[in-house]
């Protein structure tokens, strides 16, 4: 049974919204222990909720907005995104919302962190990330690898 | 006289679908209600193989694309003249009813109720009561219906393999028979859904509960005992009839509904002429008699659409989908406007009630009319009816264990043809209207539930249903106008299953 699971937010149509789906495409060609799987979330919203099943950690990827300068990789807590609900871009509040919603179904709770990235612009229907953001892909791979090995 | 604009934007998540209202000393004058999001379904279609249509329409919606589905096969097999047997009906009929049951109940208690929480009604009784059930992730209703909605769509993935965005109904059937594995596996998880909205949500048992055929015996139901009061639909009723939900968001009265679920009985035919398990109508809110429904009677505007003009309305078949955005004109939607013998109407599981006959709906209706109320209530009642169907679909499939479920079509491909498919989603009626020419498709139209409800002006300048439910409206703080989230609610705006309206106080844009 995994123990880590990875579950990667956000609509690639929409600019650097798409940033979770990189990162799930980067992580899929990685190999990986059996303990850990990856999902790719979309804007899944509840439906997400499966993910988080049959897990001791997971770990959320998502773009940013308003948590540091474009580009900057972030890693975050659950509690650190509780008093500020609108601040998530792409799907809105859609973690927020979700991270309430696992509290009411899963007990014990997983080990949640977020791993973001602060995203330049969610431009709809237009593939493909910014600069700044593509060029965070790989330290967020590195940086997920880094959490998986400790 | 005071005038002044103000624009909602009615989902957080997507940013698709806004209104604009005209107040004049805080009553609705004008409304208009803006699809803000393009998405071109129609125009992915073109050229494409027509089997291709049962795996991308279900990725229309996150929440009804087991309708999609249902509707794209239907389409396909009404063009080839392709026989379907029992089961598969039956299959199909089960994960429809799973897949609307599940959008109900997070529709009513996720989304709806919460605003009963809203602190404009600090000083009501009902306050406590309402966040004690209601409030987001800690009433207990909420929390229920969070828990238990999402297990009842594994019915579906147990014979299309997953859900959302299934495909596995193909012409001439389905996939996968009902082994004697799926039929247990699926009662479980109806039975445990069952006993939850039996002791949460109605207060009683479910034969107890649709025994109650008139708004008197309801009345009296409701007062009966305690436990019938302080249930989640007792306490969704007497909040809702607290705050006036009885008096407002009539809209349009004319109702239609394609009929809900093909019957079985009837697998020999074809879609537009296979009976149903609930009936097919129009409602004419003119003299109130229900009328055979006919599909030819449908027509879409464009007049006030971000769409390639035409004039007057057009049948699906010979519709266009060609996107023209004229940001300053006096368009305003990429929605269309659907019509049914060139009248407004509106559509849902209150037409559906209606138009089927249910007793108790139909009782409430002629006592005080289509309101937000009913409009509500009848989508929580109908959620009783399809448990109860549910199950006995499931003691049909066991009945038959060894039935087909697939009837292989005599040729491989889809002839060269038009052909329709219409059913009834959680949102109400839903169709899909296809054309093949030399073994492609020609001509591919959606009309869903939610372009009948948030239909923009016709080219008669006749105002859409959800807009029309606003008009007279007055709103008590147009700052912060819970009433109206309240009525958008009740006709359960389809764009995401996150759609939330007014609980945070979204800032608004005001023009003085």
């Amino acid at each position: 049974m995994s123990t880590h699971h990875i579950i990667c937010f956000g609509n690639e149509l929409h600019g650097d919204d798409g940033f979770g789906a990189r990162i799930y495409a980067q992580l899929c060609q990685l190999t990986w222990t059996k303990d850990v799987e990856v999902f790719n979330a979309g804007i899944a919203g509840l439906n997400a909720l499966r993910f988080f099943e049959d897990c001791s950690q997971a770990i959320l990827v998502d773009a940013l907005a308003n948590f540091g300068n474009v580009g900057e990789v972030c890693l975050l807590r659950p509690e650190d995104l509780a008093d500020r609900p609108e601040q998530l871009t792409g799907h809105g509040q859609g973690l927020p919302y979700l991270l309430e919603a696992i509290k009411v179904i899963r007990e014990p709770l997983p080990d949640i962190l977020i791993v973001g990235v602060e995203i330049a612009a969610v431009t709809p229907f237009s593939p493909g990330l910014s600069d700044k953001t593509e060029q965070a892909v790989s330290k967020t791979v590195q940086l997920i690898r880094g959490l998986l090995s400790e | 006289m005071a005038r002044r604009t103000i624009q909602i934007d009615l989902n957080r998540v997507e940013g698709d679908l806004d209104f604009q209202l005209e107040l004049e000393d805080n009553k609705v004058v004008d409304a208009r209600c803006i699809g803000s999001l393009y998405r071109g379904f129609e125009q992915i279609l073109l050229s494409r193989k027509p089997k291709d249509s049962l795996v991308i329409t279900p990725r229309i919606c996150g929440i009804c694309g087991t309708a999609q589905l249902n509707a794209a096969v239907l389409a396909l097999e009404h063009i080839g003249h392709i026989p379907v047997p029992p089961a598969a009906i039956r299959i199909r009929n089960l994960c429809l009813m799973a897949e609307t049951v599940q959008s109900d109940l997070r529709q009513s208690f996720m989304f709806f109720t919460a605003d009963f929480c809203h602190s404009k009604y600090v000083d009501r009784p009902f306050y406590e009561k309402a966040r004690t059930a209601f409030l987001p992730f800690k009433g207990w209703v909420h929390r229920g219906a969070l828990e238990h909605s999402r297990h009842i769509v594994e019915i579906i993935a147990l014979f299309g393999g997953q859900w959302p965005h299934s495909s596995y109904m193909l012409p001439g059937g389905v996939t996968t028979p009902a082994s004697n594995r799926h039929i247990i596996d699926s009662l479980s998880i109806l039975n445990k859904l069952t006993r939850w909205f039996e002791q949460a949500i109605i207060g009683t048992d479910l034969d107890s509960w649709l025994a109650i055929q008139s708004a008197d015996e309801f009345f009296t139901w409701l007062t009966a005992k305690d436990a019938h009061a302080d249930s989640a639909i007792g306490l969704f009723t007497l909040i809702s009839r607290d705050i006036g939900l009885q008096h407002v968001g009539f809209g349009t009265p004319h109702m239609i509904s394609y009929g809900a679920y093909d019957d079985p009985d009837d697998a020999g035919t074809f879609s537009g002429q296979r009976k149903h398990l609930f009936r097919a109508g129009f409602l004419n809110g003119d003299t109130g008699d229900v009328e055979p429904f006919e599909q030819a009677e449908i027509t879409e505007h464009v007049r006030y659409s971000w769409f390639q003009p035409y004039s007057g309305g057009r049948h699906p078949f010979q519709g266009q989908t060609i996107p023209d955005y004229q940001p300053h004109s006096d368009r305003y939607t990429w929605c269309k406007a659907p019509r049914y013998q060139n009248k407004v109407v509106q559509t849902g599981p209150l037409a559906d009630a209606l138009i089927d006959g249910e007793p108790l709906i139909r009782s409430l209706y002629q006592a005080e009319g289509g309101n937000a109320w009913l409009r509500q209530f009848a989508r929580l009642h109908r959620t009783a009816r399809l448990l109860h169907k549910m199950r006995e679909t499931l003691h049909e499939l066991a009945a038959h264990p060894n039935d087909p479920h697939m009837i292989p079509p005599n040729e491989k491909e889809i002839p060269d043809g038009e052909g329709f498919g219409l059913v009834t989603a959680a949102r109400g009626a839903l169709g899909h209207w296809v054309q093949i020419t030399d073994g492609v498709i020609s001509r591919y139209q959606v009309v869903t539930p939610t372009a009948w409800n948030a239909s923009p002006k016709d080219s008669e300048g006749r105002h859409g249903h959800w807009e029309s439910s606003l008009l007279g409206l007055t709103v008590e703080d147009p700052d912060d106008p819970v009433e109206i989230g309240h009525i958008i609610r009740s006709h359960d705006p389809c764009l995401v299953c996150t759609v939330h309206v007014l609980d945070t106080g979204k800032p608004m844009t005001v023009w003085p």
